[in-house]
């Protein structure tokens, strides 16, 4: 709108002066902001890079497990991409000498929650598709070296939908790589969550594929906001 | 460094595509020249120059441009290629004066922005000035060099994805890109040929390649890139045409000539590490096992003698295996060598010579440390077994570093007469070796508490309260607690603990020398973390900082040429790269002094 002086007046006089002084100061202001680029600023944002893994306790993961006598929590751990991803990893006791953590993995992807966040996002922490076959196949190479590997012909269910998986085998031990990624915002994610990805890795005495699995189908995600299962599981 | 006028002349077979997805080197017209069948070399003009002036005008912008910058190779190779263009042609006297501004508008600042590798800022002040100036054209010249840094970054971008295909369409439709004096770009096609399975073709580029590039190093360097590729036969056919196609004057193709023995050393020295692994135990014949033996004598090569050793000592040929380590030691003393040599003799039951191997390393080695617990096995912090003499069935699992089979010996121990804190601790340190670290430091834990439980003996402390053996000077052995609490460090760095074990660090019970070395560790991982952040000045201050505790190893080298590199201290990244690539060279030393190389002198 524009003004109109009322010259005289020391009421606008002093709203002018204000005004004024207020203009001197965002230039100022905006001069420090510029001219301070020699000692305050670097040149990338370190905001989106991931922050180094740090330790904790079960009981603040966002998830809980069946308890098992094969697969106890050993240790647990997080770190921060950015502020759209958040990822877990939960280590699990390995009853076989074979080498290699069994351990789930959790990335959870939310929106961000302001337009800066929206412009400036991490890159994604887990690839979609989540496998090829070749990925696959390169990663059960470096999980279960020397061990026969097959990929199951049929996904199976948990609580949140279909997975895949893939077993290893040799003479005396038996392992399993699965993989989820949950998408639904119909029923299962809330608004501000955008995706979740599971993965699970064990290795277990013997060949009992279900028993090495149970742990994962037996998960239940305790995020903080509310995420359903997925309808119709059969009893499961 | 002066560049042969000639190489930049030098177009590497046009790429035209003979067929919908067909990327064979084109069948160029007038100038070409096959070197094999198939294969094509178009001698001039030069990269970027796709269609000849008009004759008795010659483009001479790039030539003053190269002029005003001091770029002598470049402009000797202009000047080469202008002369072929046109025999009578002669360069200016006035080259290196100083130029009154062109009629219309000066393209320095548009070159300025193409040498720098921004080729889309540079189309956009091209778009900018003419919209100031409708009237003024840039040179065909600008265009030309635009248009193959465009593609340039194509071929990079699609090889960088892995889209193969790509990478063969886009030097297709751009053969300049694909010159020796972007042999990197050339190594890409054929790496994407590889990729596509059209081993002929990816064959053909090499081939190419060695033939007409001149410089030794870069035919070397290619045969090093194509044995990724190809089999030994076509290796051999390389080399050979290498080391003797078109020779340049002032090049030694000597080295070229020796870059498939070395990679036949390095093919047989990878077969001896995994027949030593157990990965494949029968890989390795009588013949190339005398092979290797011979090669490794005649270089005093300390690696190679090492991996003999351990060749021998997972054959259980003791005697053999230690004369192996002995003769490392004695080439290059290192605590590597000494660990097998501590196992050999280990394994010939001489403990007393295995203890003296070990005593030049006894306390800053962890792994010389390891090793003697095979030779004296802890018996316990507190008491523990007092077991019959000789190598026990855990010793010898550990001197074979049977590490899976460690850990069911310590499970089926327990079992039967229960935990000790020496079991614990064992166990530790082999789900270290098997890649499972929490679990190990979670054994270590519970070592400590049980070393904390059980009754103090000798002099050793068993707890974390335990006094600590630094006095009086003497060397310092570390207790049970102190092994515990390096041990659990060692499994928190494994895991990515960074930060907790750095707050942890200065209250640890530890010997200095353990501290030390995590200390080292922890920040060679966090100036991994910031060359990965891209703060290169972070890398280079934790970098001199972990120099003061330890001498820095080439892997740590390499990340200190990389940062120098980004920090655009190229000479300095040069020398570094070149230092440890004199020592020994690997894939990693050569493409970082071959990059820096090609950065200095714009040899992209």
């Amino acid at each position: 709108m524009p003004e109109t002086p009322i010259s005289g007046s020391p009421i606008s006089g002093t709203a002018r002066i204000g005004r004024r002084r207020a203009a001197l100061l965002s230039v100022l202001a905006a001069t420090t902001l510029l001219t301070s680029g020699c000692a305050g600023w670097v040149r990338d944002n370190l905001t989106q890079s991931p922050t180094p893994w740090r330790r904790v306790q079960p009981a603040a993961l966002p998830v809980t497990l069946p308890d098992s006598r094969d697969f106890p929590i050993v240790a647990a751990r997080m770190r921060d991409t950015g502020a759209v991803y958040k990822s877990y990893i939960v280590v699990l006791g390995n009853p076989t000498v074979l080498p290699g953590e069994n351990r789930l993995t959790i990335d959870v992807q939310t929106l961000p929650d302001s337009l800066f966040g929206a412009l400036v996002q991490p890159p994604r922490v887990f690839p979609v598709p989540l496998y090829t076959m070749e990925t696959l196949l390169a990663t059960t190479k470096r999980e279960f070296p020397e061990m026969t590997v097959k990929v199951a012909d049929a996904a199976r269910r948990n609580r949140y939908g279909d997975y895949d998986y893939v077993t290893a085998q040799d003479g005396v031990n038996s392992c399993v790589l699965a993989w989820q990624l949950i998408t639904d915002h119909k029923r299962m994610l809330p608004e501000r969550i955008e995706a979740v990805r599971l993965e699970y890795r064990a290795c277990g005495v013997g060949s009992n594929i279900r028993a090495m699995l149970a742990p994962f189908d037996g998960l239940s995600l305790t995020l903080p906001e509310t995420v359903l299962e997925a309808q119709d599981l059969g009893g499961m | 460094m002066t560049r042969p006028v000639l190489l930049s002349a030098l177009l590497l077979a046009g790429i035209a595509a003979t067929g919908a997805g067909n990327g064979a080197w084109a069948q160029s017209s007038g100038g070409a020249r096959a070197l094999a069948p198939g294969v094509k070399v178009e001698v001039a003009p030069a990269p970027g120059s796709g269609s000849a002036p008009a004759a008795g005008k010659v483009d001479e912008t790039a030539l003053r441009y190269y002029a005003r910058i001091g770029d002598g190779e470049r402009l000797e190779a202009e000047i080469a290629r202008l002369r072929a263009l046109d025999p009578g042609w002669e360069p200016p006297k006035d080259l290196f004066a100083p130029q009154p501004t062109t009629p219309g508008v000066d393209e320095t600042p548009f070159w300025n922005l193409l040498s720098a590798g921004k080729v889309a800022e540079a189309r956009a002040a091209i778009a900018e000035q003419r919209r100031k100036s409708p009237s003024w054209q840039p040179s065909d010249k600008l265009l030309q060099e635009l248009d193959t840094a465009e593609s340039a970054g194509r071929i990079r971008s699609a090889s960088d994805t892995r889209r193969w295909q790509e990478v063969v369409d886009a030097a297709a439709a751009h053969p300049e890109a694909v010159a020796c004096n972007r042999l990197d770009n050339a190594w890409r096609l054929a790496e994407a040929y590889a990729e596509l399975k059209q081993a002929d073709r990816a064959f053909d580029t090499y081939r190419t390649i060695v033939s007409t590039c001149p410089k030794a190093k870069e035919r070397r360097d290619t045969i090093f890139k194509a044995s990724r590729y190809l089999s030994p036969d076509q290796l051999r056919e390389l080399t050979a045409l290498g080391a003797t196609a078109n020779p340049a004057k002032g090049e030694d193709y000597s080295t070229v000539r020796t870059a498939e023995a070395e990679l036949e050393t390095g093919r047989l020295l990878e077969r001896l590490g995994a027949a030593s692994s157990g990965a494949k135990p029968g890989a390795l014949s009588a013949a190339d096992l005398s092979r290797i033996q011979g090669i490794v004598r005649d270089k005093q090569d300390a690696d190679g003698a090492i991996a003999l050793g351990w060749y021998f000592q997972k054959q259980k040929n003791f005697a053999e295996a230690q004369s192996w380590f002995s003769q490392a030691n004695g080439w290059a003393p290192s605590d590597k060598s000494a660990e097998g040599l501590v196992l050999a003799y280990n394994g010939l039951g001489e403990k007393a010579q295995a203890r003296a191997a070990a005593a030049p390393w006894k306390g800053k080695s962890s792994r010389i440390d390891q090793a003697l617990k095979a030779v004296d096995p802890p018996r316990g912090a507190g008491g523990g077994r007092s077991g019959p003499q000789g190598p026990s069935e855990l010793d010898r699992a550990l001197a074979r570093q049977d590490f899976a089979e460690c850990l069911s010996i310590i499970r089926s121990s327990i079992a039967k007469s229960g935990p000790t804190a020496a079991l614990l601790q064992q166990r530790g340190w082999c789900l270290l070796e098997m890649k499972r670290p929490s679990e190990a430091e979670a054994a270590f834990a519970e070592a400590q508490a049980m070393a904390a439980r059980e009754p103090a003996k000798g002099g050793q402390s068993a707890g974390a309260g335990g006094r600590t053996p630094a006095a009086a000077g003497l060397p310092q052995k570390a207790t049970a607690a102190q092994e515990n609490a390096y041990g659990q460090a060692v499994a928190r760095l494994a895991t990515g603990d960074t930060v907790g074990l750095t707050r942890d660090l200065p209250r640890a019970n530890m010997t200095p020398a353990q501290k030390a070395e995590i200390r080292a560790s922890l920040m060679a991982t966090e100036a991994n973390r910031a060359l990965e952040d891209k703060r290169y000045n972070d890398v280079l201050r934790l970098l001199d900082a972990r120099k003061e505790l330890t001498p820095e190893p080439r892997n740590l080298g390499i990340l200190r040429g990389w940062a120098l590199y980004n920090l655009m201290r190229f000479d300095e990244a040069y020398a570094q790269f070149k230092s440890v690539d004199d020592r020994l060279s690997t894939e990693e030393s050569r493409e970082g002094v071959t990059i820096t190389w090609k950065t200095i002198y714009h040899d992209w």
